[in-house]
């Protein structure tokens, strides 16, 4: 599903021109959970918001679906992004303004989905995440459990084949961590592929695989579990 | 998708509460200025426009040429209309206009009506004043006709039974029959008056050779023209026709006619014969009706840019989740819409209950309502747009080009061209308030400066009776003298400021090389107390005198400026000078020190003096100020034993006088109030822009005070930035307001030099204010607790 060759990022500030992705390459199967590992500033958030289609490289190829995607446009990426892509993050990032059935309703409006089916849509998975007596909440009367409950079901109202989770458990407690890790399990194995930056040890163990990095670089591959390509 | 928009947006506005109070409540007053503007420009601008025929209706007006002088005048004399019109097929029609007092005596009630007119026949087709009952076409023909209009017609007669009635008019010498009741004439007709008498009164009743006289100027004259007629080549037509029929008449008397036609409907914005062309003042008004839309609407985009930052977040998400550049920029925009359609909506309801004082202030009703004219209100709508779209752009082009990845790690910096940009707008919006207090400084200082000069005379305790000189006149005054609260009586033609019957002659006076000069005088008749009762400073030679039987008919008194175009540098030369003047023949006897008989706004012009022949229609009485109701009482009963069919008429010279300075008196409280609500709608402004800032800072204040700063110390770090904002405007605004004030002044005769320290007052006070403004936000921050407002970063 997603084939990256030799990416490469710069940032360029001032003074230092830091190289964030260097030469950077791996697969990524369809329906595959893989987590990416690695030191503060090795670059994984920088990775996923190129895979994320936010950001371009600067160097490199990028395949996503058979399609070399590299150097698109704006508004092709964003064309791409709000169909296929899901996204988590670690602060959450709900609008404040909106209640959660709004703020899980907002990728169906953008990509124009009717509003009836919006509604079934929508409470569907907030039922799946269990937050469905919360729908009319404003995200600042949640626990932080509950608003990634609400990010992840943003993440997965549209059906996305891809998602993308930056350290989506960093603001939480174990116990909360694990209900989102096991969320994201159950999204995998109803066949999502999942990428998933973290730094602990224990939730990079609900992965099939874990790339490690080291300056931009890939440095190992561990082989969790048997990845059968379907 | 809009439903969404909608809901963030009203939310938005009621999570931030303050601020869109500021922002709407700033907005919809500058709109509610901007719309006062309007209707009270449109008002101006629609004079005599409502006629069908406007565009083919014309004034006919005079230029007098003497040998001396050129007075460009607004009148026609009483025969030459009904001559052009004989000649001239490309004129339909033409009627003359008298603008006149007349007196009315219903039953016993005795009125004097003021706005008095006398027109011909053919007024009711020319021009569309409604007439309810009587024939347009003869309502105005037969002599002693009159029209009432719906107003006077219910004071007279009660409700709808004036037609054919009778009222004696001119101290009851003559009985006119009510041939018409016409609709109240509009506020934005030159023509105007309650009644109007048939003209024919005058050319066959009043006085039959005024139907053979020639050059006797004092009514207005219009013609209606043919369709297909070019005015300017019909104009050109009149020099040599006027040549060819008064040629002879205009050689032997020294003076050249032109005539020349005017548009009606730019005779009140343009012309100057006889009134002050009113395109300036519209100008002004237009202008300051911008500066302060363009003041609330700066404040809209600046507290817009401003809080645009804190909706970086917002815009990041939707990034990620898939929204588009353009939906965003108009989602932004439609936002910019709501608030301005709801600023929109408190405007129209603020100028609903401002209008009433709005009018009071303009001195006349620019509209009877707000609703009256729905193009206005769509031009204000259209105004709302447009400020919804400008302010929208910035937030609408900037935040949707945001960077999602970099807004949502928080990296995104306060932009610094969005700062400048504010910054340069808050300059702007200070300069526009402080060119506005200057202004509203010297126009003030004008006003006091004409009211208070010494105007050469004395104008206190005079109290003037129109008493029009009839029988009985010299027994009441006989029985006035009695009363030792009148100090003193004289009679005259015309007193300054306007009062009585202004007459100006051609007149031949030997000047200081010997040789007859003509010049033209302003003359007033008056009597030998005159001089003395208005305090008017003899120069040389003496005042009239009883004494001296020959002085009413061989003596003439002149004024400093009058010697002055004889050539005399010494007013004892210009003693014992012959003069001609009409009937009288003589010599200067008297020379007085040079007095305004007009505003300040008006050059001093050359006075001639004679002793009244019988012609004098004003009664001057200076009085003692105790007991002033009681003379008054007094008065009011001889009055009514002398005059029994003329209603008790008088006023005070002080107060008559000064109401030449209305205009300008208007004129500056109308620009006061709205340099006023400009400096509050820029503080309003200020006060939203200072908060944010301050609110941004807070973590920094925070900081600094943890490292020990005072609290003087944060105040001014919060103050200084914008305080330096303010002091950049002052010096822009100075020298722009120093010059549209200085080509203001330049239309007054007598004005103020701009005195130096207006501008420092000037900023002084824009700072003073300013800094009220910002320092109630600093404080609050500096006195906060520190440990709080990092904890809530
Ligand atoms: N906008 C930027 N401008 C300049 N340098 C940047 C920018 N974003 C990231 N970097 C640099 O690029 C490198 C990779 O950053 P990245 O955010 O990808 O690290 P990370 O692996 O996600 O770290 P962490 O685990 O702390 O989140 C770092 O050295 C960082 O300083
Ligand atoms: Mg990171």
């Amino acid at each position: 599903m997603i084939t990256i060759t030799d990416l490469e990022k710069y940032y360029a500030t001032e003074e230092v021109r830091t190289i964030a992705l260097n030469k950077l390459s791996f697969k990524v199967k369809e329906g595959e959970f893989v987590a990416v590992m690695g030191p503060s500033g090795c670059g994984k958030s920088t990775l996923l918001n190129i895979l994320g289609l936010l950001d371009d490289p600067d160097g490199g190829s990028f395949v996503f679906n058979g399609i070399e995607v590299a150097g698109f446009n704006e508004r092709k990426r964003a064309d791409l992004r709000k169909h296929n892509i899901g996204f988590v993050f670690q602060s959450f990032n709900l609008i404040d303004e909106l209640t959660v059935f709004e703020n899980v309703e907002l990728p169906l409006i953008y990509t124009g989905v009717k509003p009836a089916e919006r509604k079934v849509r929508v409470d569907a998975v907030l039922e799946k995440m269990q937050i469905m007596h919360r729908r009319k909440h404003f995200p600042q009367q949640l626990s932080g459990g509950q608003q990634q409950r609400v990010a992840v079901a943003r993440a997965v109202v549209n059906n996305p084949k891809l998602i993308l989770a930056d350290e989506p458990t960093g603001n939480l407690d174990s116990s909360n961590g694990n209900e989102v890790m096991d969320l994201l399990t159950e999204l995998n194995e109803a066949g999502t592929t999942i990428i998933m930056v973290t730094h602990s040890e224990h939730d990079a163990k609900y992965s099939h695989r874990i790339i490690r990095m080291l300056d931009g670089q890939k440095v190992t591959e561990n082989v969790l579990a048997e990845f059968k390509s379907v | 998708m809009i439903k969404n928009y909608f809901k963030i947006a009203i939310r938005n506005l009621w999570r931030h509460r303050g601020y869109s109070v500021l922002n709407i409540g700033g907005l919809a007053i500058g709109m509610t200025a901007g719309f006062l503007v309007l209707l009270y420009v449109g008002f101006e601008m629609s004079y005599d426009s409502f006629h069908s025929k406007a565009d083919r209706l014309y004034r006919l007006s005079t230029d007098i040429k003497t040998p001396s002088d050129k007075y460009e005048t607004p009148v026609v004399d009483w025969n030459i209309l009904s001559e052009l019109e004989s000649e001239f097929p490309e004129i339909e029609m033409s009627t003359l206009v008298m603008g006149t007092d007349i007196d009315v005596k219903v039953g016993n009630e005795n009125y004097t009506e003021n706005r008095s007119l006398a027109a011909g026949a053919a007024l009711f087709q020319m021009f569309d004043f409604k007439l309810l009952e009587g024939h347009s076409k003869t309502a105005l023909s037969a002599p002693l006709s009159i029209v009432l209009d719906k107003t006077t017609a219910a004071k007279y007669f009660g409700d709808g039974n004036a037609m054919g009635k009778t009222l004696k008019i001119m101290d009851g010498k003559y009985s006119v029959t009510v041939t018409g009741v016409m609709d109240d004439m509009p506020n934005n007709s030159m023509v105007k008056g309650n009644i109007i008498l048939s003209i024919s009164t005058y050319t066959e009743v009043i006085d039959p050779t005024l139907k053979d006289s020639w050059a006797n100027f004092e009514n207005l004259g219009f013609v209606l023209l043919n369709p297909e007629t070019d005015a300017n080549v019909l104009e050109a037509k009149f020099k040599p026709y006027v040549e060819k029929i008064h040629g002879e008449q205009m050689k032997s008397s020294n003076m050249q006619l032109a005539y020349f036609l005017e548009p009606i409907q730019d005779i009140y914005l343009y012309s100057d014969r006889g009134s002050t062309p009113q395109i300036t003042n519209i100008y002004i008004f237009s202008i300051v009706g911008l500066f302060i839309l363009l003041i609330a609407a700066i404040n809209f985009i600046n507290l817009t840019t401003a809080r645009s930052v804190e909706r970086a977040k917002e815009v990041g998400i939707r990034k990620v989740i898939g929204a588009q550049k353009g939906q965003l920029a108009f989602q932004f925009l439609g936002e910019s819409l709501i608030i301005c359609l709801f600023a929109f909506l408190i405007a129209v309801g603020l100028s609903m209950l401002a209008l009433p004082y709005f009018n009071e202030l303009a001195g006349k009703v620019v509209a009877t309502s707000i609703f009256a004219k729905p193009l206005y209100i769509l031009s204000l709508l259209a105004i709302s747009v447009f400020i919804a779209i400008v302010a929208g752009a910035y937030p609408a082009l900037v935040l949707s080009s945001f960077k999602a990845v970099k807004v949502l790690k928080g990296k995104f910096s306060r932009s610094s061209k969005g700062i400048l940009l504010r910054k340069g707008l808050v300059v702007l919006q200070f300069s526009i308030s402080v060119i506005l207090i200057i202004g509203t400084f010297v126009i003030y200082s004008q006003t006091y400066f004409m009211q208070h000069q010494d105007l050469g005379f004395s104008k206190e305790q005079l109290l003037i009776l129109p008493t029009n000189n009839q029988n009985g006149q010299e027994e009441m005054q006989k029985a006035l003298a009695s009363n030792p609260d009148i100090l003193s009586m004289s009679t005259s033609s015309s007193v300054p400021g306007g009062g009585g019957e202004w007459q100006t002659a051609l007149s031949v006076l030997e000047n200081n090389m010997g040789q007859d000069q003509s010049l033209t005088l302003n003359r007033f008749n008056i009597d030998e107390n005159y001089i003395p009762q208005f305090d008017i400073k003899l120069l040389a030679g003496r005042n009239f005198s009883k004494q001296f039987a020959s002085d009413s008919t061989e003596a003439m008194i002149l004024n400093e400026k009058a010697i002055k175009l004889l050539g005399f540098a010494d007013p004892a030369d210009a003693i014992g000078k012959s003069f001609e003047q009409w009937d009288k023949k003589g010599t200067v006897i008297g020379v007085i020190k040079d007095f305004h008989i007009q505003s300040l706004q008006e050059e001093i012009m050359p006075l001639s003096m004679v002793m009244g022949s019988g012609d004098n229609k004003l009664l001057n009485l200076k009085v003692s100020t105790q007991n002033l109701g009681k003379t008054l009482g007094f008065i009011k009963k001889y009055w009514q034993e002398y005059f029994p069919n003329k209603s008790f008429d008088y006023f005070f010279m002080d107060a008559f006088f000064n109401q030449q300075y209305k205009s300008e008196e208007r004129f500056a409280s109308l620009f006061l109030n709205f340099a006023l609500l400009a400096i509050f709608i820029s503080c309003l402004g200020l006060l939203g822009l200072a908060s944010y800032s301050t609110l941004q800072r807070r973590r920094e204040i925070g900081i600094r005070k943890i490292l020990g700063s005072s609290a003087f110390g944060i105040v001014h770090l919060l103050s200084a930035d914008f305080l330096k904002l303010v002091a950049i405007a002052i010096l822009i605004a100075s020298p722009i307001a120093w010059y549209g004030m200085h080509s203001w002044l330049q239309d007054f005769a007598y004005r103020i030099d701009i005195p130096w320290w207006i501008f420092l007052v000037a900023g002084i006070l824009a700072i003073g204010i300013a800094l009220v403004t910002i320092s109630f936000q600093a404080i609050k921050a500096a006195i906060a607790n520190p440990v709080k407002s990092l904890r809530t970063e």
